[in-house]
């Protein structure tokens, strides 16, 4: 049976109780424990990790990659062995971005990744060095009017 | 807030679970060592703040629409794959 949200966003939504994705701690200095990525534009590069507690509250991510082609996410070992994680575990890895009027203000948050797999969700501090809290996601692309120093190194 | 004085050594404890003790104290600086649950997540205040204020700050473009007509990614996408994984690395335990 399918779970309905009323989302602001996305309006009336059902999803299925497979695809719901379980944060056990939520997102940092956020609440929620169940979230699913909700996209109502597959060819977009962003994905809207959408709570499910909380149908107002839904955050835009992006897999880091596309803009960041040599980003590296690195945990403590306190942090791996909490979760559960080693080299070998494969996981999906997206970034919280924050959205402005301009494109050229787009800034992805390199150093608090959150971490998908088997069905949960984690947001994790990434100890990699030349990670920016607010990278601009678009530097490149526009041609450099932005300070590029945020490319993760 | 409660206010407790310890010295070099002496732990705190919150719960039944939580020992918090003072290794050093030099000058301005204090080492603290924290024994925890592998459940409980511990942060230094300042990055826990940063994190929180820029979850907070993507949670608000919410009601703004992100644009259809983006620029090309600098990697291109493969298709239907949703994600690609990224592996993780463990970092040395920060001393500092």
């Amino acid at each position: 049976m399918a779970l309905a949200i009323d989302s602001p966003r996305f309006g009336h939504v059902e999803i299925d109780p497979e695809s719901v994705i379980e944060f056990p701690d939520g997102l940092i200095g956020l609440g929620g424990t169940r979230y699913a990525l909700l996209t109502s534009d597959p060819g977009s590069p962003f994905v809207w990790l959408h709570c499910i507690d909380d149908p107002s509250l839904s955050l835009p991510v992006t897999d880091p990659q596309r803009f960041f082609s040599d980003y590296q996410v690195e945990l403590t070992d306190d942090d791996a062995e909490r979760l559960g994680l080693d080299d070998a575990t494969a996981v999906d890895v997206y970034v919280t971005v924050v959205a402005r009027a301009e494109l050229a203000e787009f800034t992805a948050n390199q150093k608090a990744p959150i971490l998908i797999w088997n069905g949960q969700g984690h947001q994790v501090i990434n100890q990699a060095p030349g990670c920016d809290l607010r990278a601009p996601l678009f530097a490149e692309v526009l041609g450099g009017a932005a300070p590029a120093d945020g490319d993760g190194g | 807030m409660l206010n407790i004085t310890r010295r070099r050594g002496e732990r705190v404890v919150l719960g039944d679970d939580v020992f918090i003790s003072v290794l050093e104290v030099s000058g301005q600086t204090v080492r603290l060592g924290i024994d925890a649950p592998r459940s409980v997540r511990v942060y230094r205040e300042e990055i826990w703040l940063e994190v929180k204020r820029e979850n907070e700050a993507a949670a608000q473009a919410a009601s703004a629409e992100l644009p259809k007509d983006m620029p090309a990614p600098l990697k291109t996408d493969s298709g239907d794959e949703e994600t690609r994984s990224v592996s993780i690395n463990r970092a040395p335990r920060a001393e500092d």
